[in-house]
């Protein structure tokens, strides 16, 4: 009996395209999880192969929480399916047993339920396979195959918990018959693990943490926490430790659910509470009179039809289970994800009005394209699954009629939906006191961006479902086109947005410039996908399969007999119209404006490598000095540029040619004496230009450039947010054409270099002592000048304010246009920008310098602090360093279509996504935004003043030196220092990541190759346990030093060795290990406290004991680890509170052993112990550094 | 008055199987009763006339609407009842109608309201108007699909074996709906039981493999059979031997012994009888051309 059910079960479902949809589904995503670098899932980085067995594991895991839901869809069905067929009361009457039926039923539906899951091993394995092949990621990045990496995922993870939430579901779905309610089930066991996942990560003891997870997932992480890429490589989930003992105890759980479940299941019906009917009192004397019928088919009743179906069609979505499951679930989602508000490092962002579009964006819209799709087949197929069809066939109505009502039911839908969260987010602003709620927003996003997006997609996907022969086929078109169609796309290189469904230029929404440049262009796309949905659906109300069924073509021949000629002129006027939308669209965005693939630019980039290479060693004038003559058109996004400038010939040799790069899309004259062009490459923009006389040695040259940027109708996208409405931000790089042969415009990646059969390029220099050319090259400006005078009149709308480098000389208006001249008041790097856009300023003198912030006036909250912040930096700076040498610290904010601030000299421009939204009313101590201005202020010393030549290394001096400069100024404003590790956690975790994503080699500090997570991350971390071991005053007096031996210096610039050699005298020879450790090795500790121990003396004392483990590992530039014996100062102390803030009895002591036991007295019993308690030593797992502290037996 | 003309048409499915073969047929108004076993083509003939189905070739004609290539214009006067009526979920038996009203064109919401009213109490639903209709038991869902086929004026009905599933209260009073329309307008019905078109029809038709068997009234179809019938209870293992000599209409069990009906123009003699023949020997006789036991 049992195995008849069983058996029947899996015939059943194997038999359902259900399984495998879900199976096919998984496959492709760890497919791509696994051969694409663009999805990524987690586990493979770094040096992890794709394929490895942790790898499979964390996939496995992750895959598996959300591949719940799949299994309420089985076991739902398992326990119901009889029911909702009314089969149970044949079946309940045979003589079948209990057992047989019950268990059957669940283990069928069991081992179905798994196997979803094993799709993720096909497409890994797939993955692999095809990858060995085709090779679109590096094959080293693969390793071995391990055959019980599966065996052990499958019976360790896969089975244990579709067998724990199948008995929950399977029990459900016995006890209230209802799927809603196993759906709802499933939905809230997923939410509440991921939200109990939260809450159990701060739990002090592991073990806990690890058996209390009912899916094992945190074990599994908690197991593999210490595993080098070695041991993730190799190492499969095995059977033993607390991961046994966690699916041992919730298999057993399962068990008793299971149990209790069979145990209070019968065949016999619950006896129903019946409602009673009201007595139908409604019995009354009407009188039932066939009224004289007046038919009409007039254009109203063309309405009056639509409106019905409208109604019929809308409200069967409404009612539908399915639509209140995805409808709930989608709440669901937004309100876990809003619950964590918008945060920013530890900080919150006020929830402004496009925070919450985002956010709703981001988690329901998928869930409405999954609505819209399903609703499509449904309705479409409505009337034939409820046999319906004929009757509804044979009414007088036009078959258009109805299509159109199904869509716009579906969009009403998708509308309402979308709608509804709208008014969800300006609830939540408004709980959260913000009162700046832009009503207008929200609606002209909704316009913008999801209506045309929903009516494209309800159009098409009902096209789809009229012409396949039946719903699932509908469905699976429908899925390649939304999903398989953009994949194919990009293998195929096309990025028309006209291919790509619903798609059009970005109108990502900036405070400062509303919906940007690409509105003009959204709405003409957004037209174009209208209409294409229009036309779409009058060949589906022409196709429609009215009557019989019948094939499509038979369709098509009927269409032609009956379709009426007015129909047809309407088709024909769509079509035309769309057509025509369409080539303008074209026009616009193929050939008045052209851009290239990403393939495309690869090729030209190999290629002009190829061409231009000869030129790498050609000299080239220096500039030295600029000066500017700007005009900006903000609405029209017009930028008009004359310049002189004037070059030098730096070197000992002759110069008879110049070359130019033209940047794209400006019009270039240059208007150079002596100088006659000989050559000009329109493709790559190159031109030569042959000097007669040649520049000798020494001699001057005055270059004229007339420059031109004219924005010409709309783009594929959004187009280029360096010249807009409110918010223009363009840097000299973009306004002058680039100088000699420019290396930066070389492939780096080296499997692409291959491809184009280019040698393997250095990402950086290598670091020399002895003096070289390259000494004579700084890394921004590479050689094409040193410290340069600037001069810059810009002009702009008289709405707006210009800025460019230097003081502000003059400003006047002229023809209803305002003026600005700026001069620089010292020589500074040739590396500065020009913004204009409509600002609020807000001014303070301090030591005669000009603060000044220049802000948007919907940002003023932070404004005060922000001044704050660069007066804190200059006196600090100042006092530690040296002088400031501009007349004015500008913070100037720019629309947030890039997210970083930058260092110009005495300018520093802010975007107003991470600076002016940060919430800072309850902020007291240190913060991220006063660290970014700390740090954009410390560049005016690093990186303004002292540059490090073109090598590795130079970063250090820069961007280093600010990280550690910005975290002096915060120390300086807090109190205890517990709150700055608060704040390290951060570089900490960006160096890990970092260096575990590495893709080529990492560095040693001292020879950073412009490595973000070593310069900023590892660099502000040495620097900081640096001043901490030798104290602040010695750090900054080395650096004091080395800034005064190089300070507006001409070349050669300074290396990294320059400053080490400026700091060792300031080592005590106790600590000069740490040069060698912390600069020029890669060094890591890893420190645990394993025992701590008190015992309460008879003197009222406490003597506490620790047993400490600490070892010093050095790693190689891939990440092989090789430990060292440890001699190193460490700290210990003690914390009198949980949360740990409370630091006591600190002291640094020798620790040479791997594993030692120190013994403290105390005269007061704290609660907790560490080593290393304030985290300043880079430590893979810090967590283990800490523990509570237990009493001696 | 109305007159519908069907002229030799036919229609061959994709299978290879005709379903019909050159029919056709004159109707003018009142009951038109369309019998045949099983797969004659009754419902294609009628899905054919309720422009729901294609033919190959042929004519049909309602009045001046050609059936075939006006599709749209059939529609308007025109009220179908299919074999399987089936309805939609979480909708009740008033909203079902009234959405079907608004297609059949009655665009005016109290006429509208007024005749959902007195189908629904035509019908015996009317206190049901608002339940769900998908909780209906099959004979009330058959009377909410008589109802629909009702509404508007039409001139062409069809009803497509509606008494399936009825119980005979429930049967007695649908004919008698139908009957008081049918009066006015060409009522197209089509079933199996015999017993249905004598009760209800003047005119009829015998479908079979697709063709048209007989047409005229079911009197003179009888008529023409009178004194050529004879009956005779046989022994069940001489039935072979019978259908072999005889030209077997029918045989059915009767006491637990097979009567058989044979067709003569002469007394047979050997122990058969004459009977007066019913309409079900005519049916018989029309289908059962080869004279095989059945």
């Amino acid at each position: 009996m049992f195995k008849t059910f069983f058996l029947s079960e899996l015939k059943y479902t194997l038999k359902q395209p259900m399984v495998y949809i879900f199976m096919f589904i998984l496959g492709l995503m760890e497919f791509f999880a696994t051969v694409s670098d663009n999805v990524q899932v987690g586990g493979a980085i770094g040096n992890v192969y794709r394929n490895s067995p942790y790898t499979l594991t964390i996939h496995v895991t992750i895959f598996s929480i959300f591949s719940l839901l799949m299994a309420v869809a089985f076991f739902n069905n398992a326990a119901l399916r009889d029911h909702n067929n009314e089969f149970n009361e044949i079946l309940f009457t045979t003589p079948l047993s209990k057992p047989g039926y019950f268990f059957g039923r669940f283990f069928g539906a069991l081992f179905i339920a798994t196997l979803p899951l094993t799709g993720v091993f096909i497409g890994m394995l797939l993955g692999t396979y095809m990858n060995s092949i085709f090779g679109w990621i590096d094959s080293a990045r693969f390793g071995e195959f391990y055959l019980e990496t599966f065996v052990n995922n499958y019976l360790l993870f896969i089975l244990p918990n579709m067998f724990l939430a199948g008995t929950v579901i399977f029990a459900m779905a016995n006890k209230w018959k209802s799927t809603v309610i196993s759906f709802v089930g499933g939905l809230v066991i997923i939410v509440a693990y991921i939200i109990s996942g939260s809450l159990m990560s701060d739990v002090d003891n592991e073990t806990i943490a690890g058996l209390s997870d009912i899916f094992g997932i945190n074990t599994y992480s908690i197991e593999t926490k210490y595993f080098t890429p070695a041991e993730k490589n190799t190492i499969s989930p095995g059977f033993s430790g607390i991961l046994l003992w966690n699916r041992l105890i919730w298999t057993s759980v399962g068990i008793v659910i299971l149990m209790l479940s069979y145990f209070s299941f019968s065949f016999k019906k619950k006896n129903k509470k019946i409602k009673k009917e009201k007595a139908s009192t409604s019995h009354t004397d009407k009188v039932f009179d066939l009224p004289q019928l007046n038919p009409s088919f007039s254009a109203a009743t063309h309405w009056s039809q639509f409106k019905s179906f409208f109604y019929t069609n809308f409200l069967s979505i409404v009612k539908s289970i399915t639509f209140k499951i995805l409808f709930l679930f989608c709440i669901i989602i937004l309100v876990a994800d809003l619950s964590g508000g918008f945060e920013y490092f530890g900080l919150q962002s006020y929830p402004l009005t496009y925070k919450l579009i985002d956010s709703i964006k981001d988690n329901t819209d998928i869930f409405i394209i999954i609505i819209v799709v399903f609703f499509s087949g449904e309705l479409i197929w409505r009337d034939r699954d409820n046999k319906i069809n004929e009757v509804i066939d044979a009414t007088a109505h036009t078959s258009f009629i109805s299509m159109a009502a199904k869509t716009l039911s579906l969009i009403s839908i998708a509308s309402i939906i979308n709608i509804f969260f709208l008014g969800f987010g300006v609830v939540y602003q408004l709980l959260h006191g913000f009162t700046r709620i832009e009503i207008d927003v929200y609606l002209l996003d909704f316009f913008y961006d999801n209506l045309p997006l929903f009516i494209a997609f309800s159009g098409i996907t009902i096209l789809v479902q009229v012409l396949s022969t039946n719903k699932y086929i509908g469905y699976f078109i429908a899925i390649l086109i939304l999903l398989v169609w953009e994949i194919v796309l990009s293998i195929l290189d096309i990025n028309s947005n006209m291919l790509d469904v619903g798609g059009g230029p970005s109108t990502f929404y900036s405070d400062m410039n509303r919906f940007g440049p690409g509105v003009t262009g959204a709405l003409w796309f957004n037209l174009y996908w209208v209409l294409f949905s229009v036309l779409g659906l009058l060949i589906a109300g022409a196709l429609w399969n009215r009557g019989s069924k019948s094939a499509l073509i038979s369709r098509i021949k009927t269409a032609r007999r009956e379709v009426p000629k007015s129909y047809r002129s309407v088709i024909i006027i769509a079509t035309v119209a769309w057509l025509g939308v369409a080539g303008y669209v074209y026009y616009n965005t193929q050939i008045l404006n052209t851009y290239r693939t990403g393939d495309e630019q690869e090729q030209l980039m190999a290629a002009f490598e190829k061409k231009y290479g000869k030129y790498k060693g050609a000299v080239h004038p220096k500039i030295i000095d600029a000066k500017y003559y700007i005009d900006i058109f903000p609405n029209e996004r017009d930028i008009y540029v004359k310049a002189d400038i004037q070059l030098v010939n730096a070197s000992n040799q002759v110069i008879d040619s110049l070359h130019f790069f033209d940047g794209l899309g400006w019009d270039t004259t240059l208007n150079i004496p002596n100088a006659s062009i000989v050559y000009k490459d329109t493709t790559y923009l190159y031109k030569i230009y042959k000097l007669s006389p040649p520049l000798q040695p020494g001699d001057t040259l005055m270059m004229g450039i007339d420059n031109k940027y004219i924005t010409k109708g709309f783009q594929n996208n959004r187009g280029n947010t360096m010249i807009i409405k409110n918010g223009t931000f363009f840097n000299n790089g973009e306004i002058l054409p680039s100088m000699g042969y420019n290396d930066g415009y070389e492939l780096s990646d080296k499997n692409i270099r291959k491809k184009y059969g280019l040698k393997p390029k250095e990402r950086t220099p290598k670091l020399t002592a002895e003096l070289s050319e390259l000494h004579n090259r700084n890394y921004i400006n590479n050689g094409q000048s040193d410290f340069i005078n600037v001069e810059s009149i810009v002009s702009t709308i008289k709405e707006q304010t210009a800025i460019a480098p230097g003081s502000l000389i003059k400003t006047w208006e002229d023809n209803g246009r305002r003026y600005y001249h700026y001069k620089t008041d010292t020589p500074s790097l040739n590396f500065y920008s020009f913004m204009s856009a409509d600002f609020k300023i807000a001014k303070r003198k301090w030591n005669g310098i000009d603060i000044e912030v220049y802000y948007d006036e919907k940002h003023p909250q932070n404004v005060e602090m922000m001044l704050d912040a660069v007066e804190r930096s200059l006196k600090y700076y100042t006092e530690n360093f040296g002088p400031y040498f501009h007349k004015q610290c500008r913070i100037i904010e720019f629309p947030r279509y890039a997210s970083f601030a930058q260092a110009f000299p005495g300018t520093m421009p802010y975007s107003e996504a991470i600076g002016f939204v940060i919430n800072l009313e309850d902020e007291t101590e240190n913060n991220i935004v006063d660290a970014v201005i700390a740090h954009e202020m410390a560049h005016q010393w690093w990186a303004h003043q002292v540059i490090g030549a073109n090598m590795q290394g130079s970063t250090l001096m820069s961007e280093s030196f600010s990280e550690y400069s910005s975290l002096m100024t915060i120390k300086g404003i807090t109190e205890n220092p517990m709150k700055m590790r608060q704040f390290l956690k951060y570089d900490h975790d960006r160096y890990l990541r970092g260096r575990s994503g590495e893709r080529d080699k990492e560095l040693p500090l001292y020879k950073v190759e412009n490595q973000g997570y070593i310069h900023y991350g590892k660099g502000s971390l040495i620097l900081y346990a640096l001043q901490d071991y030798i104290g602040e005053e010695k750090v900054n007096l080395a650096m004091k030093t080395f800034l005064e031996e190089y300070r507006y210096k001409k070349p050669p610039y300074p290396t990294s060795l320059d400053f080490l050699r400026h700091l060792e005298p300031q080592v005590p020879d106790s600590l000069q290990y740490l040069l060698n450790d912390w600069f020029k090795d890669i060094t890591l500790y890893d420190n645990r406290l394993k025992n701590a121990y008190y015992k309460a003396l008879d003197n009222g004392k406490y003597k506490v004991t620790l047993e400490i483990e600490s070892a010093k590992i050095k790693s190689d530039s891939i990440g092989n680890e090789t430990k060292k014996p440890i001699n190193d100062w460490i700290d210990i102390g003690f914390f009198m509170d949980d949360d740990e803030k409370q630091l006591y009895a600190q002291q640094r002591l020798k620790f040479n052993k791997e594993k030692s036991t120190v013994t403290v007295e105390l005269d007061s019993l704290p609660i907790k112990a560490a080593i290393d308690p304030r985290h300043i030593l880079i430590d893979r797992v810090y967590k283990d550094n800490v523990k509570s502290l237990s009493l001696e037996e | 008055m109305s007159t519908l003309k069907i002229n030799n048409l036919s229609k061959t499915y994709a299978n290879g199987v005709k379903a019909l073969d050159n029919v056709s047929l004159e109707l003018e108004n009142g009951m038109f009763g369309l019998l045949g076993p099983n797969g004659a083509g009754k419902s294609s003939l009628m899905r054919t006339l309720a422009t729901l189905q294609d033919a190959d070739s042929g004519t049909a004609t309602l009045d001046d609407i050609d059936i075939l290539n006006q599709p749209a214009e059939v529609r308007k006067v025109l009220g179908y009842l299919p074999q399987e009526f089936g309805v939609y979920p979480r909708i009740t038996a008033e909203q079902l109608l009234t959405h079907l009203a608004i297609l059949k064109g009655i665009t005016n919401t109290k006429e509208r309201k007024l005749l959902v009213d007195y189908l629904l109490n035509k019908v015996n639903l009317y206190d049901k108007r608002n339940k769900s209709v998908k909780g209906f038991s099959g004979g009330m869902k058959q009377r909410v699909g008589i109802a629909q086929a009702l509404i508007g004026n039409p001139k062409l009905i069809i009803v497509d074996e509606p008494t399936a599933g009825l119980d005979p209260g429930e049967r007695n009073r649908f004919y008698n709906l139908l009957a008081d329309v049918g009066k006015e307008v060409i009522v197209i019905l089509s079933t199996h039981i015999v017993d249905d078109v004598r009760e209800l029809c003047t005119k009829m038709a015998i479908m079979n493999l697709g063709e048209i068997v007989y047409h005229g009234s079911p009197e003179s179809a009888i008529n023409d059979l009178s004194g050529k019938v004879f009956q005779k209870i046989v022994r069940r293992e001489d039935l072979e031997q019978y259908a072999k000599d005889y030209k077997i209409i029918s045989n059915k069990m009767v006491g637990g012994q097979p009567l058989i009906h044979v067709y003569s123009d002469d007394h047979p003699q050997h122990g058969f009888e004459e009977v007066t023949p019913n309409l079900e020997d005519v049916f018989f006789s029309k289908i059962n051309t080869s004279n095989v036991l059945v």
